[in-house]
């Protein structure tokens, strides 16, 4: 297990330098971020003294080995932007993404795992069929039309349920957190619903199409014909062995949904790190964007080991040498 | 995202006639919903207006702007002098005091223009490296003197905004990002970054407390959301109305819709390098003449923008009424392109942003359209601000869509700019992107650095104006944006909307 988990941890490192050099050349291609720096008026002298500043001015190897260098020492440089650290500037908006992407992916794990039991268990009668048809429409709707219809029935229409933000807030210690008012909660409803609809439509299909495939297996038989409970055939015989698969979408949705959320922390006006990482796009902030793919880089990277973890735990054949 | 908003607006539109009011606020206190998030509290580290305009509320400049016409008033300077071509003194009001309680005197105000020159934390370098040095005579009497003769200094004073000296000094440089300590008319309570600042009345303020106590704003950059937190009666105001709601929140009875004309003007920069068709004087008018900018207006900007036959607006200095737009003449327009030889038209590349002006992409469309249709074979070259904006710098486009609109009122500042031959050590031309090169501009232009008595000033750069627009067409005028707010009806919001679209919330009351 520990070779298994540092053979894990060299790849990572290995993965998080492509992705930091990638980045590092896309940027050379998005815009120059000293023009604005230097204000609309500024000279072509006063242009080339902010760069200097920046040391954009030397050879991208230099740059890239000093941005490593500094990264290290976990500095990821200032915003050009809001010239705050950039690292902090993101962590400040982490709770924001991290409250929403867990309330979302517990409400597909839970939702999705639930109703894929069920059908799997009767998957003829209609109003199976009829959940089966509303997955696929959840896996087809894209997130900003989902998120434009729920604004629109439940903010606009009926208007109990708030359209944006992020409604009361409560810190504690660097933490902001919105699950400790009614307020809070509220407006956390519409956006981790727009967020789950189409995780929570994958994790039913995926688990009803385990499902079915174990309980025809000879093993569920014998525990049918042992006459054990339905409670423990279904869940500790049958369903154990689908979570395999499952876990590891889950994990897999989870660090998408805190790295990737944008278009849902756009519209919803979310502040986020999805709501930040697009501004920063529009404004050409490459310290931030730069620091963000990073970060999100190393979340899935971290996630997918703690899921691989996790399946020694669901099935103990599972050996890892 | 203008893949995303567009359905957006279609549904959101669909469903105004339903529109909830919310919970009615309470008198002394307004929630605003506003398009650009601030960046930082830092009042010289962006120079954007969109940024300048929160600074307006925590901060004064030693002047301000005031009123619809942005007229030039008295802020923490009470009056100035211009004793000579390179000084400027200022006579400080006496007994304003920080938000911190500092007394605010002549170090605080030689302390912040001397900040300006500092890249780490200023955008107004160029501001800064104008001046030679600053001068304290007594606590309230300073001198600026400038390096050369600038005429539009004192213009642009309501944008430099002054810090405390001993607490910027003293608070770490992350704090000062963060948090403003100014003798604005609001203090900052709390900046939630992506979601909300609330500001509270700065009781003590010089000019007297502020009629409304407690301010929330709410950036919310997506239009369509900020409509729906108007209309749910989230936000009372509204700033940044698309044009594509406008006719439906104008039907909505609950809405009331102010609008006024922007300062900024939209138009098409184009090179005159003697070997390209566009040189020649009858194929630019005949560019010219082949737009039609009503049309333009009244379909793409759905009636929200004003014809302009020159670059700055009315309240500028230089401004030419005597300017008139060439007028919509295909026929002409085709006639002129034979006289000059091109009957059988040629190539050429429009370049322009696709998210920084109103409907800018849409405009830079039918621009092209206009031009095909005397011959001119348009190449679109769309792309973001980003990446357009450095091409602009760097000088190698041809033919582009930009809009312009000068702080100073003053047109002379705008000329060097955008008109002036590229000049590197000068600093002249910076945004010239086409590379336009006239002597006799550059000569008349030259000559108004010198000239600082308003009323000269005023008539040398309308006859630089006329020249350029009337005589050479150095560029193709289209026209002046509208800005669009939107506010609750029957709150008894009084709101008269700023030239420079800043969100002075100490103008508004209710």
């Amino acid at each position: 297990m520990a070779t298994y988990i540092a053979r894990r941890l060299l790849q990572g490192i290995v993965v998080l330098l492509a992705v930091s050099m990638i980045c590092f050349i896309i940027f050379r291609y998005m815009g120059d971020p000293v023009l604005a720096m230097a204000g609309k008026y500024a000279t072509q002298s006063e242009i080339e003294e902010v760069r200097h500043m920046l040391g954009l001015d030397q050879p991208s190897y230099v740059q890239y080995g000093r941005f490593l260098w500094n990264a290290l020492h976990g500095n990821f440089g200032k915003s050009y932007v809001t010239r705050i650290p950039a690292l902090g500037l993101i962590l400040e908006r982490f709770p924001a993404t991290f409250e929403l992407a867990t309330t979302a992916i517990c409400m597909s794990f839970l939702v999705g795992l639930t109703l894929g039991v069920l059908v799997a268990l009767r998957p003829h009668t209609w109003y199976n069929r009829l959940v089966m048809a509303g997955s696929l429409a959840g896996i087809s709707v894209p997130t900003f039309l989902t998120g434009i219809l729920l604004i629109m029935v439940f903010a606009v229409y009926l208007g109990i349920l708030p359209p944006f933000g992020r409604g009361k807030t409560v810190t504690i210690g660097f933490w902001r957190t919105g699950f400790l008012t009614i307020d809070g909660i509220k407006h956390l409803i519409l956006p981790a619903a727009t967020l789950a609809t189409y995780q929570l439509a994958v994790l039913l299909r995926l688990t009803r199409a385990g499902m079915r495939e174990v309980l025809a297996e000879e093993y569920i038989k014998t525990a049918w014909a042992k006459g054990l409970p339905p409670r423990k055939v279904i869940f500790k015989h049958a369903l154990r062995n689908v979570l395999i698969p499952v876990v590891t979408m889950t994990g897999l949705q989870f660090g998408e949904l805190i790295a990737f959320s944008i278009v849902t922390e756009t519209i919803f006006q979310w502040p986020g790190m999805g709501n930040l990482l697009l501004t920063s796009i529009y404004e050409t902030d490459q310290p931030v964007i730069v620091t963000y793919i990073m970060l999100a880089a190393f979340i899935i990277i971290t996630i997918n080991m703690v899921v691989d973890i996790l399946y020694a735990v669901l099935n103990p054949k599972i050996r890892y040498d | 995202m203008k893949k995303i908003t567009i359905p957006c607006y279609m549904i959101l539109a669909a469903v105004l006639a339903v529109a909830m009011a919310g919970p009615a606020a309470a008198s002394s206190s307004l929630v605003v919903a506003v398009d650009t998030p601030p960046r930082m509290m830092n009042p010289h580290g962006d120079d954007s207006d969109a940024n300048l305009s929160y600074m307006a509320n925590f901060f004064d400049g030693l002047l301000q702007r005031k009123g619809p016409d942005g007229k030039l008033v008295p802020a923490l300077a009470v009056r100035w002098e211009h004793p000579d071509e390179l000084s400027w003194k200022f006579y400080l009001r006496k007994g304003v005091r920080f938000h911190n309680g500092n007394p605010f005197t002549a170090a605080d105000v030689k302390f912040s223009f001397e900040r300006l020159s500092n890249p780490e934390v200023s955008e107004f370098i160029n501001t800064g490296k104008m001046i030679e040095r600053v001068d304290i005579i007594d606590d309230y009497t300073v001198v600026i003197r400038t390096k050369k003769p600038i005429p539009w200094f004192a213009n642009n004073m309501h944008q430099v905004f002054i810090m405390d000296k001993e607490s910027t000094e003293s608070r770490d440089p992350g704090q000062v990002m963060v948090k403003p300590i100014g003798t604005g008319a609001y203090k900052l309570v709390e900046w939630v970054k992506g979601s909300y600042l609330r500001l509270t009345a700065n009781e003590d303020y010089w000019e007297g407390a502020p009629a409304i106590k407690n301010i929330e704003v709410r950036p919310i950059t997506e239009a369509s959301t900020r409509f729906a937190a108007l209309v749910s009666g989230q936000t009372e105001l509204m700033t940044g109305v698309p044009v594509e709601l406008f006719a439906r929140i104008k039907t909505n009875p609950r809405l009331l819709v102010i609008s006024r004309p922007a300062r900024r003007s939209i138009f098409l920069a184009l090179g005159n390098e003697k070997d390209k068709p566009w040189s020649d004087i009858r194929v630019r008018k005949a560019m010219y003449m082949a737009i039609n900018e009503d049309e333009i207006i009244a379909k793409i900007m759905r009636g929200h923008a004003t014809p302009a036959a020159q670059i700055p607006d009315p309240p500028t200095i230089g401004y030419n009424a005597g300017i008139k737009r060439l007028p919509y003449d295909p026929v002409t327009a085709r006639k002129l392109m034979a006289e000059a030889g091109y009957a059988d038209g040629f190539s050429i590349t429009l370049a322009g942003p696709n998210d920084r002006y109103v409907q800018d992409e849409q405009i830079a469309e039918a621009i092209a359209k206009y031009l095909s249709k005397i011959g001119i074979k348009v190449k679109l070259d769309v792309k973001p601000k980003a990446i357009f904006f450095p091409e602009v710098v760097e000088g190698k486009l041809d033919f582009y869509l930009i809009g312009w609109f000068d702080g100073t009122f003053d047109m002379g500042r705008t000329y060097f700019k955008l008109a002036h031959t590229r000049d590197k050590e000068m600093g002249y031309g910076g945004f010239n992107g086409t590379r336009y090169s006239d002597p006799d501009i550059d000569r008349l232009l030259e000559s108004t650095a010198q000239i600082i008595d308003p009323a000269k000033r005023a008539k040398v750069l309308q006859d630089l104006n006329k020249m350029a627009m009337v005589d050479k067409i150095t560029w193709i005028p289209l026209h002046y944006q509208e800005d669009l707010y939107a506010v609750q009806k029957g709150k008894g919001i009084k709101f008269q909307p700023r030239p420079d679209r800043w969100m002075v919330y100490k103008e508004i009351s209710k």
